[in-house]
């Protein structure tokens, strides 16, 4: 540790001194030294969240893994089981479908979701007349609960509901879009994407006025045009912006379990069945807690590889 | 065709998409507070009338007689508030600490909280609620509310908004004999008031919202929040769409509240911190 203090200009003596200051003051008496009082400080003021996320994240992930191996429903003690669990998740063609209903889910909201949200940042960038206000309306729906959102949508998609209605008026049939095995899962796509363009907007939105202005000034100066712009200017210095937005959407998405829960019960036929709904079912109605882990498990090591990928490649893309 | 006038036009059609994309958005909500106050019947009436003839305002009382909602509404503001009072003061302190101290393993910290992003609630659900019961919070608001009261996105906003803060006026304050916490209590948190108003709102917002854990956690009738109970009320009784989006219209309003207290704040909070890494 010693090497940390003062770096670049401390000698052995100064070293010295201040670890002996530093250890003076943890053992509560002594003159204070400014850099191991900041030290401690600075430590202090993050440990109650790590403490949090010890207790409340490491642990339990902790003990997913372990949990992992055991049989367990809650009433009788755990027995050790290997690899049981991950043997019956490979068996079960519930947790196959439901997997790839996931992979679908994530990917069929967050990737237009990127643009959209783009869209949206662009739009709301520009000059126009009444755009705090413009501003306003598109942000508000960033407020509204997913329960809420969850019944509104549900009785839009009844069959009498306004998205029939709508679509009737271009000469569309009526519907029944959360009971068909071909729709449901769209229909729930289709909130995701509706649900999540406001915020990842105003990140975007944010990324955007954070470019300073004397870059465009200066594309400008040199005659590009707006797409040139756009695509030499804007996207690169926006790429930190849009790799948050990229993993920050696949994480959200991938979280899903309302919608399912309460709009169509993970059917018809399991085809809206997401992960968190799988995990749920396995270890809340059927108690099978140690299997429940292990799809847990699965499904932390498939965020993670993905979460790495997209780093690895956005570093590649020149974000440091 | 003058280039002016192409311009022009653009802007005219950009305008008009502008306007589209906010009806869209918007949609789903005006036909909701219009459905809340039709009879039972009149919610699948053709052509839509956005307003009706005559304005059921009894719905309203009607639906809330269909369960504890008073009961569900208080616990969820305990909840909701309670968490947003967590996520104020512990991700605020780490962010504080993270953004202006260097101490060792620092970076280490912010990783390690950061990846907690691939650790949400539904991928922990089991070994969680397996914590809970351990320390005994099954059925209680502890329960309920402890799980929830650090939340990484926040960390990372207060970090970002933090860091922002010129280092010269923490100096200043440290040169004139401030305590560090003092210093955190005058200089850190009124310099970070957009970014704590973005934080109080998605806090609120998420937890105003729970419903995942207090499923799993609350199985007594008397500690459900109000999506519980909504959802519960629609599994009873799934056909009463006027009364349920009367309920819908009233779990909006605490949350569209303290987005238009918080708004100016949220957008600005978000803008500021940039998100630069």
């Amino acid at each position: 540790m010693d090497r940390e203090i003062g770096a670049g200009q401390a000698s052995p003596a100064m070293i010295r001194r201040s670890a002996s200051l530093l250890w003076r003051w943890g053992a509560g008496g002594g003159k204070r030294s400014l850099h191991s009082h900041l030290r401690w400080a600075g430590f202090f003021f993050v440990l109650p969240a790590l403490i949090h996320l010890v207790i409340f994240k490491f642990y339990p992930m902790l003990q997913a893994f372990r949990l992992s191996f055991f049989r367990y429903d809650l009433m009788s003690p755990p027995v050790f089981s290997g690899l049981e669990n991950y043997k019956l998740l490979w068996e079960n063609p519930l947790f196959h479908q439901s997997f790839w209903v996931s992979v679908k889910y994530m990917f069929g909201v967050s990737i237009p979701e990127w643009f959209f949200a783009l869209g949206l940042a662009l739009l709301l960038n520009r000059r126009m007349p009444g755009r705090a206000v413009i501003r306003l309306a598109y942000f508000f729906p960033i407020a509204m609960s997913q329960i809420v959102v969850a019944m509104v949508w549900k009785f839009m998609y009844h069959p009498f509901g306004l998205v029939n209605t709508i679509l009737e008026t271009f000469g569309v049939g009526r519907i029944n879009w959360l009971s068909m095995e071909e729709s449901a899962l769209p229909a729930l796509i289709a909130i995701g994407i509706w649900r999540g363009i406001p915020l990842f907007g105003v990140i975007y939105l944010a990324g955007l006025q954070a470019i300073p202005k004397e870059y465009h000034e200066a594309a400008i100066i040199d005659g590009a045009g707006v797409f040139q712009r756009f695509f030499y200017v804007t996207i690169p210095l926006l790429l930190p912006t849009i790799m948050f937005v990229m993993v920050l959407s696949l994480l959200s998405a991938v979280k899903v379990f309302l919608n399912p829960l309460v709009m169509t019960e993970g059917g018809p036929n399991g085809t809206t069945r997401v992960l968190p709904y799988f995990i749920y079912e396995t270890g809340f109605a059927f108690f099978r807690m140690g299997e429940a882990a292990a799809a847990s498990m699965v499904l932390f090591v498939f965020l993670f590889g993905l979460t790495l990928i997209q780093l690895r490649l956005l570093r590649r893309g020149g974000v440091e | 065709m003058s280039r002016k006038t192409m311009l022009r036009l653009g802007g005219a059609l950009i305008s008009l998409l502008t306007v589209f994309g906010v009806m869209v958005m918007l949609l789903p909500y005006f036909w909701m507070v219009s459905s809340s106050i039709k009879t039972g019947i009149e919610v699948f009436d053709l052509p839509i009338k956005w307003i009706p003839d005559v304005i059921r305002w009894e719905n309203y009382p009607n639906a809330l007689s269909k369960g504890a909602f008073g009961v569900y509404f208080y616990n969820s503001f305990v909840v909701a508030f309670a968490v947003m009072a967590g996520n104020l003061v512990f991700c605020t302190l780490a962010g504080y600490g993270l953004a202006k101290f260097r101490f060792r393993h620092r970076e280490l910290c912010f990783r390690l909280i950061l990846s907690t992003l691939m650790l949400p609630l539904e991928i922990v659900l089991v070994p969680t609620f397996l914590v809970v019961r351990e320390l005994g919070l099954v059925n209680t608001y502890g329960g309920l509310i402890a799980p929830l009261a650090v939340d990484a996105f926040g960390v990372f906003l207060m970090r970002q908004s933090i860091r922002d803060i010129p280092d010269s006026l923490i100096e200043a304050a440290r040169m004139d004999g401030c305590s560090e916490f003092g210093i955190f209590w005058r200089i850190i948190l009124p310099n970070c008031k957009p970014a704590l108003g973005a934080l109080a709102l998605l806090a609120f917002r998420d937890n105003w919202d729970q419903f995942l854990w207090p499923f799993i956690v609350a199985t007594s009738d008397n500690l459900k929040t109000f999506p519980l109970g909504l959802a519960q009320m629609e599994g009873i009784d799934s056909a009463a769409y006027h009364e349920i989006m009367a309920l819908a219209v009233l779990g909006m309003i605490p949350a569209a509240f303290i987005f238009l207290f918080f708004q100016r704040a949220f957008v600005r909070g978000i803008t500021l911190t940039g998100l630069k890494e």
